[in-house]
């Protein structure tokens, strides 16, 4: 599907180093797939199809194996995400301690439902599965950094100081 | 060898095949989906688990290989393994399985295509429960087409991955996926490549419910009202092994059938869909003679006549020609008539592709070309000079068909001879340029032999009724070599014309069709 | 309670535990120096010897595992370090990766040397950003100091080691799974045979090891497999990491020898239940395995021949405590929840059933339960994952232990605590 003649954009990576040096630690070209795709998302945000066409050539595939693999794992995203994702543990241990409040604070005082974003794209809710760090419960996940033991007044100053 | 025991019986097979395949060849029915004998094995479906004793767990028969096992861990001393395939625990774990699959499985089946051909129908009412258990609200979600030839019914899909793997390992093009995980998992493809190439139509073939359909076929008729008939795809050399599904004298829709030393399981789409262009055709149906401009009807003695007048006329500059799209016994029955000069028409040809499963579509589209030039004394290389050279003024010919484009040259070659008898099922460019017009069968209407270009001898076995007035080729083609010369054999039937070809042709003697059967003889390495 | 010197987590509390010097300066990779001038072999039957168990959940013998490589092979071999870790419960290794990183990489490169294996990955779970980041500084400063790479302290062995990030998926734990995942493509484990050790990696000979196991190596080369079985019961012995969250004052890893007393970890080393409350029910290895009354827990010893007997596992010694507030259906549909998501999707019973089992209990939750519903998940469970009494034989439909581990704790909610899924039952009206 062509839209008025020109070319698709295509992705291409930032760092070219960086991804010769990925090929380099494995034995064949298709273990790569996983760090460049971590690498894609780093870069932009979210998976496009772009990124998906880019990658598939790099490790001599199919795009539709590279989209098999992306959409298997809960860490990849295939649209664009708010600029900060609160992933909020919703297993056992967490849930016992009030994980659940947590969750409702963020409905409450920024008006999004779990896999919403807000209006202004600040903050993307989900619920996610256990994050390995029971014993600090409840734990929140604010983009890449683990927040343990959290309170909601926690919570709250923590959200507070994201853009 | 290893000694496999099931069911009470023994069976010593060759180590490393798996418990499925032992039951498979043996007549041992153990349910399955997910397994297919070209792709990987995958177990997952879980519907072929049998119980293997030493074993704990049950285990999927489609992966659990047989072999030598230590004397000291042989069952009754002598056993390398011992499987039940039929005891309450297994009968069980069947019903289990298939009360998780059809979970959310719809009530579809009077309105859907797989009813009657349905696996999960069959084991369903041979091995599952009566009733559903389930409460809950299903998973539903809208049917896509994930090319222009198939459709799915995501509801229906019981997530065996054939379709799958049957795109990244015989098509080797990927289109299919798996997206997500768990229980939103589905078969998708990404909308810049759907699911457009040549062998798609298998995927629907090997579709074991009504997920994957060919928007061909779909809703068109039921399997219980169709005829199936084992026949030979006439689309290429190739020569697949298909089943033609036919309804009083129409063709609804060829499927695959198994053929090892051929097309292994599948075909290409080109064949499955091509008995379509036979629809809207302008038929002959009864013997034509030319009248000026145009034709009119005669019976059958009138137009036999003036065609043994019109070879006789020119008797030493006639000249016959053969077709690759025609059998054996028609090709053969033709070169006796006229044994000077033979030939053919240019080739008709396409693209040549092979897949990496080995899969061949054949850039000769004919179907006979190995047995056309094996069964004739002599098939000149270039005809048309031969026709200049010789000063041949008749011509009979054996129309190629509806894929015959003549060109400018062969128009004119063929438009200044004295006469021209064509052999044809329809009035094609060629028929137009004929004084005589006799009515033979269309492809699929045909009966007789022919040869792929691996040397294989193939029933091609009728698949329609005769239309009308149209006689077999073979038999127009006996009756107008008795009236050139009463003293040439009369056939009564087409057994009779593979016995002379045999006694001609050293190669091709003792074929009979019994001989050649359902799966072929091969004649490969015998060069005549 | 005995204090007990703790051997993997001894120095975790100190500043820059996690840095090469101070590693070095605790007496670190002299056991890396004496396994160089070791035979392979003996290695691994020290290993044996000291009946080391896998500690990331199957609890298989990890000597027995390395003894599987065959000797034959001239394909490479490999060892990968299963850091995927997402078993609920379970925040041991997060703790040892922060904390004591070469002690782990240590026991990786005794590993990867007991095998022949010259190429080495750590398979971490995605959610674990800052650990991989700290991974990356530990194997930059163990490559700085010729610890990795070529001719590793001067011998003639090499090694590379490799991080390698997961993305979100929980069966990537599962060591089939995770192989999937390291070739690049979807988590779906593989069916066994062939075994990882024979068939792993790129169809090459592959051991995978916990990080908590690679942990207990350096210690076992140290002071010897006989000292390592003295600790705890023989048959399953050494260090165990215990984690204890829930309903608890002081939550955390707890290093105890194995065998020891599940009240005395929840009652003492984790400072019991807040406010008084009563134990109800205990989860004593990760969300996998069957729950425990508070009867049961009272005297059992964490220990993996015990649990068998009682009716669970140890699996990966993740106890989750639960109090008499907590209600039990909801904390069963909880992590039938979990299994759900969880799921790859790729065999029947699993795919299927966890979901109905979500479904089932949301709905007698919300009130709209029936009788036979209850009796129907038990016959679910048993249809995913088998009975629990092993003895029975059949046991697991699945392709791999994941319908095992969604069927058993399930299963001994519904079993354990029948009066209060019973209560969710619409109550009859009488009519008068």
């Amino acid at each position: 599907m062509k839209s008025n003649g020109k070319p698709k954009p295509r992705f291409t990576f930032e760092d070219p180093e960086r991804v010769k040096q990925i090929f380099s630690q494995y034995p064949d070209k298709k273990s790569a797939t996983l760090p460049l795709l971590h690498l894609a998302q780093s870069q932009e945000g979210y998976i496009s199809k772009n990124v998906i066409d880019s990658i598939a050539e790099l490790v001599d595939c199919h795009p539709a194996v590279v989209m098999d693999c992306v959409s298997f794992y809960t860490m990849f995203y295939t649209k664009p995400q708010g600029r900060n994702i609160i992933q909020v543990c919703q297993t056992l241990s967490c849930s016992l301690n009030g994980a659940d409040e947590l969750v409702d604070h963020v409905t409450d005082k920024y008006k999004i439902k779990p896999g919403e974003t807000t209006a202004d794209d600040r903050f993307t809710l989900m619920k996610v599965e256990c994050l390995g760090s029971c014993g600090t419960a409840p734990v929140v996940q604010m983009n890449k950094e683990y927040h343990e033991d959290l309170s909601k007044q926690k919570f709250d100053e923590l959200l507070e100081s994201f853009e | 060898m290893p000694l496999l025991k099931v069911d009470g019986k023994e069976f010593e097979v060759e180590s490393g095949t798996t418990v499925l395949q032992v039951a498979e060849a043996n007549g041992i029915e153990i349910p399955h989906y997910c397994y297919h004998p070209a792709l990987e094995i995958v177990g997952s479906c879980r519907m072929c688990l049998v119980q293997v004793e030493g074993m704990p767990k049950l285990q999927v028969s489609c992966n659990t290989f047989v072999s030598d096992v230590s004397s000291d861990r042989k069952v009754d001393g002598k056993y390398d393994m011992v499987v039940h395939t039929q005891n309450d625990l297994v009968v069980q774990e069947r019903k289990n399985i298939l009360e998780f699959l059809l979970l959310n499985h719809p009530l579809d089946c009077p309105v859907c295509d797989q009813a009657g051909e349905c696996y999960l129908q069959d084991y369903s009412f041979k091995f599952g429960n009566a009733h559903s258990r389930f409460e809950e609200n299903k998973r539903v979600r809208p049917n896509e087409f994930l090319g222009s030839q198939i459709v799915i019914n995501h509801n229906r899909c019981i997530m065996c991955s054939q379709c799958v793997r049957f795109t990244q390992e015989i098509s080797g093009t990927s289109e299919l996926f798996v997206e997500a995980r768990g229980y939103n998992s589905k078969i998708a493809v990404l909308e810049d490549n759907p699911l457009d190439n040549l062998l798609a139509g298998n995927v629907a073939d090997i579709c074991p419910v009504g997920a994957l359909l060919s928007t061909d076929y779909i809703h068109k008729n039921r399997i219980w009202n169709l005829k199936k008939q084992p026949s030979v795809c006439q689309d290429c050399s190739v020569g697949c092994n298909v089943d033609v599904f036919s309804q009083t004298d129409q063709i609804l829709r060829l499927t695959a059938r198994e053929n090892l030393d051929v097309n292994g399981y599948f075909m290409c789409d080109i064949g499955r869909y091509g008995f379509h262009r036979y629809e809207e055709i302008d038929r002959v149906l009864q013997p034509m003679v030319r009248k000026g401009d145009s034709f009119e009807s005669v019976d059958w003695e009138t137009a036999i006549q003036k065609t043994v007048d019109l070879i006789k006329k020119n008797k030493s500059k006639a000249a016959g020609i053969v077709s690759p799209f025609h059998t054996n016994e028609s090709n053969f029955l033709l070169g006796q008539i006229f044994k000077d000069v033979l030939g053919s028409l240019p080739p008709i040809t396409g693209e040549e592709i092979t897949y990496p499963s080995g899969f061949r579509i054949s850039a000769d589209r004919s179907p006979n070309t190995r047995g056309m030039n094996d069964i004739c004394d002599r098939v000149v290389e270039d005809l048309a000079s031969e026709i200049e050279t010789q000063g041949i003024r008749t011509l009979f010919i054996l129309d190629d068909g509806i894929d015959r484009k003549l060109d400018d040259k062969w128009k004119k070659i063929i438009g200044e001879m004295d006469s021209v008898i064509v052999l044809s099922y329809a009035m094609t460019d060629l028929a137009k340029l004929a004084h005589v017009v006799l009515p033979g069968h269309a492809p699929l209407e045909r009966e007789g032999t022919v040869t792929n270009d691996k040397g294989r001898i193939q029933w091609l076995r009728p698949s329609l009724p005769v239309k009308v007035e149209s006689k077999p080729d073979w038999e127009i083609l006996m009756l107008v070599r008795n009236a050139l010369d009463k003293k040439t054999e009369h056939f009564v039937e087409l057994g009779e014309v593979m016995k002379k070809m045999g006694e001609k042709f050293e190669n091709y003697g003792g074929i009979t069709f019994f001989k050649v059967g359902d799966q072929g003889y091969s004649i490969n390495g015998k060069i005549s | 309670m005995n204090t007990f010197k703790p051997v993997l987590t001894e120095y975790i509390d100190q500043k820059d535990c996690h840095t090469l010097p101070f590693y070095k300066s605790i007496g670190g990779y002299t056991a890396l120096e004496k396994v160089l001038t070791m035979n392979p072999d003996d290695i691994t039957q020290e290993v044996k010897d000291s009946n080391l168990r896998g500690r990331g959940g199957a609890g298989f013998s990890t000597g027995m595992k390395w003894g599987f490589i065959p000797k034959d092979s001239n394909k490479p071999k490999y060892l990968i370090n299963n850091a995927d870790e997402s078993e609920p419960g379970t925040f041991k290794d997060r703790l040892l990766m922060n904390k004591a990183p070469h002690q782990m990489l240590e026991g990786m490169i005794i590993a990867a040397y007991a095998i022949g294996c010259h190429t080495s990955f750590i398979y971490i779970r995605g959610e674990f950003y800052q650990e991989y980041k700290l991974l990356e500084q530990t194997i930059a400063e163990a490559y700085d100091n010729n610890i990795l790479g070529q001719n590793i302290l001067g011998s003639n062995y090499s090694l590379d080691v490799v991080i390698h990030r997961g993305a979100g998926a929980y069966i990537c734990g599962e060591e089939t799974g995770l192989l999937e995942s390291l070739e690049g493509k979807r988590g779906w484990p593989r069916n066994k045979p062939p075994f990882p050790a024979i068939e792993g990696y790129l169809q090459s000979p592959t051991i995978v090891n916990n990080v908590e196991t690679l942990s207990c190596l350096p210690h076992i080369i140290n002071r010897g497999a006989s000292w390592f079985k003295s600790i705890g019961p023989e048959k399953g012995p050494g260090p165990r990491l215990f984690c204890v969250s829930g309903c608890v004052n002081n939550p955390g890893v707890f290093e105890e020898p194995m065998g020891v007393s599940l009240k005395d970890l929840i009652f003492d080393r984790a400072g019991g239940i807040p406010d008084d409350k009563q134990l109800k029910a205990v989860f004593p290895g990760g969300s996998s395995s069957a729950i425990l009354t508070a009867n049961e827990a009272m005297d059992v010893m964490l220990d993996f021949e015990e649990l068998v007997e009682k009716g669970s596992m140890l699996g990966s010694a993740g106890i989750i405590v639960m109090d008499e507030t907590v209600d039990m259906v909801q904390a069963c549909l909880n992590i039938a929840r979990f299994y759900a998501h969880e799921s790859c999707g790729q065999c029947t019973p699993c795919r299927e059933g966890t979901s109905w089992l979500v479904m089932m209990l949301t709905r007698l939750i919300n009130g709209d339960g029936k009788p036979g519903d209850i009796d129907m998940l038990l016959e679910i469970t048993d249809n995913i994952g088998g009975l629990i009494d092993f003895s029975k034989g059949s046991f697991g439909k699945t392709i791999c232990p994941f319908g095992e581990a969604v069927a058993w704790p399930v299963r001994s909610f519904v079993e354990k605590f029948k009066g209060e899924f019973m209560e969710y039952l619409p109550q009859e009206k009488v009519v008068a």
